[in-house]
């Protein structure tokens, strides 16, 4: 309102005290429940039905991670819905040339504040307790670990198993036994990177980055490179395949290995 | 600006003829000519003495860049006032006046012009351009898409148009509020007749508009295919253009910077008598928060372009793997300016918008104080996270961790922002003019932007998402869908104080329910797409992302028509819409104090603050009678809400 000596129109009379809260707050409180049952019921079906089926602990620690995280969202974003929605409701005042009467004074709430403070550091915490939990088993090492040395190259990805010589366009992986990525480029930089394996690294030139996954279903997947590197960078992909032992032994000899050096890096370590 | 003139005078002052010296006779024709003759000079010279050597093309093409960029600003006039006070006589005050445009009409948006407003408006039409220019190269982008193995365009022609999609976009959207409105509307906001440094603020429009033909002229030049990131090492393969592309980011940073000071400046120099800090609109806080944290992200940005330049043209081995260098040392110097970077952009508009949320609310901003520490938190915590842009290079697995920790705090002040809002709406009169649909459009886009933002930051979830379309669906929903539909709502909100004219509502709220709704087809497709696995910057795809491509590329059309009726909008009613009033919001910061239009120096008398702009419902404080009564029409008081007043008074 205007505070001006000329204005003619007396000023408002003093909007009455108010509590903060009200009945609208109880309406409020159900829309609120059912957008939340909405978004957990989302959160807990989508991740499954949309990403590809995971073929590894990585991958599917990634599904879990979204679960958990929209669940978790779920109520946070759902109460800024519902106050939002009910404000539309309950509290518009039409789009008319001259303005509504103005709403009640209310400059702050330091309890809310707090308490909004407080409620969005737990979840916050609740995140990276989960995150750091999962990077660390991610980190953990598998001495045993299957080698594969990663190679990328505009625009292939080449595969070989040391102790093998064993090279390759197709990755192919034992089931159930740790593997570790070596992963590196001949040009520029390039994305090595399987959804379904839950792996991704960059592979750079003059160095080899390192990362460790383990199949634990059947299936096919394929790799595809993640970072932009050059005219035909969308054709940069290869297929993968998770087998059994036996079947990751017979492989490799049909790739040209000796029979001992295929049993020896089949075996070795399971 | 000489304070020895009478204002009121300012722009019926009667000027001499030589008033403005060489300014009388530049414009953006003699700059256009300036800028390619000096460019064909530096060609010929740099040809003749580089021809044949190894990185000539590269040095040729760097150095007429160069030329052009000096050229055009030595024809416009960006040089004329430091290079009159070298040769030891500085601009007379008709020369001042002559240069703020008074008695040039519309001729003087064609000049350099140091009056803030003229400069706001400038900016404004290049960020429309620049925007309709990046969504028509989106278009085709999503052309190529609809089908998984498209010939609509070349893998190399599709790899440039998304780097200049990317650049236009991100170039855009740094300047879309701090250029416009920062300039426009913030000056009278906090009560300035100008800019601190009027000329200083001309220069930057100038900078970034001769930074535009060096981006356009990376279609001619072979393309770039390193996409807007230009990670090396890729980017030393590209051809020459790379080189445009380095000069254009070192000219818009260039520019930033200088825009970035003189907003600081202006802020903490230019207030007037009463304006105390905690008075200050919130919307001159977020400007000065965003441009100083720009101060601090946007050199990297300019030295990464410097290494990629001198590698180009000297041979030298920042990033030459093969020589002792590293594509990683380009990764970091990038993100050390690219995440700061997104809030840079994000906080003017939403500071924007919480003026806007407050005057149709009819409401005080909730938790004013909150805000602020929520912005310098922000800002904080900004530039301690750009290696979660990294989480997949390999280049520090052991920093992983504490990057996710820095990267999840920032849930806790965004929240803040959230309360914010929502605290301003809650039991408000909510007053449905069209600039308040795109705050509730803007409350459920952010919302998805930042939630999806969280899986981002949690290390194993971004292993099966980092460099794919989930990350590019992400950044739309909080750059497009948050922070430019904020500036859209801050567009809508200021026009009548800008163009002097009203936004016509009936198209404008058709432009909004199209934009609304086409931008979750266009952009829930693309998650859809990234939870499939689709990579980014792909010209073509497996087949099973079809239908996911396909609804996102549907959604942009209908994307693109909105924007395109909402510039239709625009364009009617700047030209034909009714006469504004001077606060046609009846709201209550100084810029709706003013006249429409906005006379030079904006003020006729200054006012004096007594508290802040947003005393909604408030019972009105006792005010002290006009120290004298003001002749002009023009004057700025707190007078009632229906504009200019006689009488001087305090403002309020």
């Amino acid at each position: 309102m205007s505070s001006d000596v000329i204005d003619e129109v007396p000023p408002a009379a003093p909007a009455e005290p108010k509590p903060f809260f009200s009945r609208s707050s109880g309406k409020i409180l159900v829309i609120w429940l059912v957008m939340t049952a909405i978004g957990v019921v989302i959160s807990l079906v989508a991740p499954h039905h949309l990403m590809p089926s995971m073929i590894s602990e990585q991958g599917n620690t990634a599904i879990k991670t979204v679960v958990l995280f929209s669940v978790l969202a779920a109520p946070v974003a759902a109460l800024v819905y519902a106050i939002a929605t009910y404000s539309l409701l309950a509290w518009r005042r039409g789009s008319q040339e001259t303005p509504p009467e103005d709403g009640p004074p209310l400059r702050g709430n330091t309890p809310l504040t707090i308490v909004w403070l407080i409620v969005t550091s737990f979840l916050c915490i609740v995140l990276l307790v989960w995150g750091l939990a999962e990077l660390s088993a991610e980190a953990a090492s598998h001495p045993g670990a299957l080698q594969v040395d990663v190679t990328g190259q505009q625009w292939v990805w080449t595969y070989s198993y040391p102790g093998t010589g064993v090279e390759s366009r197709t990755l192919v992986l034992p089931l159930g036994r740790p593997v570790q990525f070596n992963v590196t480029s001949e040009d520029v930089t390039h994305g090595f990177w399987s959804m379904a394996l839950g792996v991704q690294v960059d592979a750079n030139p003059n160095v080899v980055t390192t990362l460790q996954a383990t199949p634990n279903k059947l299936g096919n997947f394929t790799i595809r490179c993640s970072q932009v590197c050059g005219i035909y960078h969308a054709f940069m992909y290869s297929p993968g395949e998770v087998v059994t032992t036996a079947q990751f032994a017979a492989w490799l000899r049909s790739q040209g290995a000796s029979a001992t050096a295929a049993v020896r890096v089949a075996r070795a370590g399971s | 600006m000489s304070t020895a003139v009478t204002p009121h005078l300012l722009e019926d002052t009667p000027l001499p003829p030589s008033a403005g010296g060489i300014y009388r006779r530049q414009n953006l024709l003699t700059a256009l000519v300036t800028g390619v003759g000096l460019a064909f000079v530096g060609w010929l010279v740099s040809h003749a003495v580089l021809q044949g050597s190894h990185w000539g093309t590269d040095m040729v093409v760097t150095v007429t860049m160069a030329c052009w960029v000096v050229g055009f600003n030595l024809g416009i006039g960006t040089f004329n006032a430091p290079i009159r006070w070298l040769a030891g006589h500085d601009q007379s005050d008709a020369d001042l006046l002559y240069a703020a445009g008074v008695g040039q009409g519309a001729r003087r948006y064609w000049k350099f012009c140091t009056d803030h407003k003229v400069v706001g408006t400038q900016y404004l039409v290049l960020v429309l351009i620049l925007f309709f220019a990046g969504g028509g190269i989106a278009m085709m982008i999503r052309t190529q898409l609809i089908t998984p193995h498209s010939s609509f365009m070349s893998p190399q022609t599709y790899n440039t148009l998304v780097t200049v999609h990317g650049t236009a976009m991100i170039v855009a959207t740094i300047i879309m509020v701090t250029g416009p409105f920062t300039n426009f509307i913030m000056p009278i906001m906090i009560g300035a007749k100008d800019m601190a440094f009027p000329r200083l603020n001309a220069a930057s429009f100038w900078v970034v508009v001769s930074a535009v033909p060096c981006l356009l002229a990376v279609f001619f030049l072979g393309g770039v295919n390193a996409g807007w990131t230009t990670y090396a090492p890729l980017s030393n393969q590209d051809p020459v253009a790379m080189d445009t592309f380095a000069l254009t980011i070192l000219t818009f940073v260039t520019s930033v910077t200088l825009a970035g000071v003189n907003i600081i400046v202006t802020m903490v120099t230019m207030r007037v008598k009463g304006m105390t800090p905690g008075r200050l609109p919130i919307f001159a806080w977020g400007s000065v928060i965003g441009s100083a944290l720009g101060l601090y992200a946007m050199p990297a940005f300019f030295l990464a372009m410097v290494y990629m330049i001198v590698d180009r043209t000297t041979g030298s081995s920042f990033y030459v793997a093969a020589q002792g260098g590293t594509g990683w040392l380009y990764e970091n110097v990038f993100w050390i300016m690219g995440h700061p970077e997104v809030y840079v952009i994000l906080i003017p508009p939403v500071a924007a918008m919480l003026e806007v949320a407050s005057t149709f609310a009819r409401k005080p901003l909730f938790g004013y104080f909150v805000v602020l520490g929520a912005f310098v938190a922000i800002v904080g915590l900004s530039i301690m996270v750009w290696a979660h842009h990294m989480f997949t290079t390999g280049f520090a697995p052991d920093l992983n961790g504490p990057f996710m920790l820095t990267t999840e705090l920032i849930s806790i002040p965004t929240g803040l922002l959230f309360l914010c809002i929502v605290g301003t709406l809650w039991k408000g009169s909510i007053w449905t003019r069209l600039p308040m649909y795109f705050v509730y459009l803007f409350l459920w886009n952010f919302i998805i932007g930042g939630v999806t933002g969280i899986y981002l930051s949690d290390v194993p979830a971004d292993e099966a998402f980092h460099n794919g379309m989930f990350v590019t669906a992400h950044f739309h929903y909080t750059l497009l869908g948050g922070a430019m539909i904020a500036a859209v709502a801050a567009l809508c909100y200021w026009f009548p104080k800008v163009t002097g004219r009203m936004l016509n509502e009936r198209i404008g709220k058709t432009a909004f329910w199209i934009i609304a709704v086409s931008f979750q087809v266009t952009y829930l497709g693309m998650f859809w797409e990234g939870l499939q696995g689709m990579p980014r910057r792909v010209a073509y795809y497996d087949p099973i992302f079809e239908h996911a491509n396909q609804m996102a590329t549907v959604g942009a059309y209908f994307l693109m028509l909105g924007f395109l009726v909402l510039l239709y909008d625009i364009i009617h009613s700047w030209r034909n819409g009714a006469q504004a009033p001077a606060n046609p919001w009846r709201a209550k910061s100084l810029e709706w104090k003013v006249p429409t239009p906005v006379p030079l120096e904006n003020f006729l008398v200054e006012p004096v603050v007594t508290a802040d702009p947003y005393g909604y419902g408030e019972p009105s404080q006792p005010s002290q009678p006009a120290p004298a009564p003001a002749p002009a029409p023009a004057l700025a008081s707190a007078g009632t809400d229906e504009g200019p007043a006689p009488g001087g008074g305090e403002v309020r």
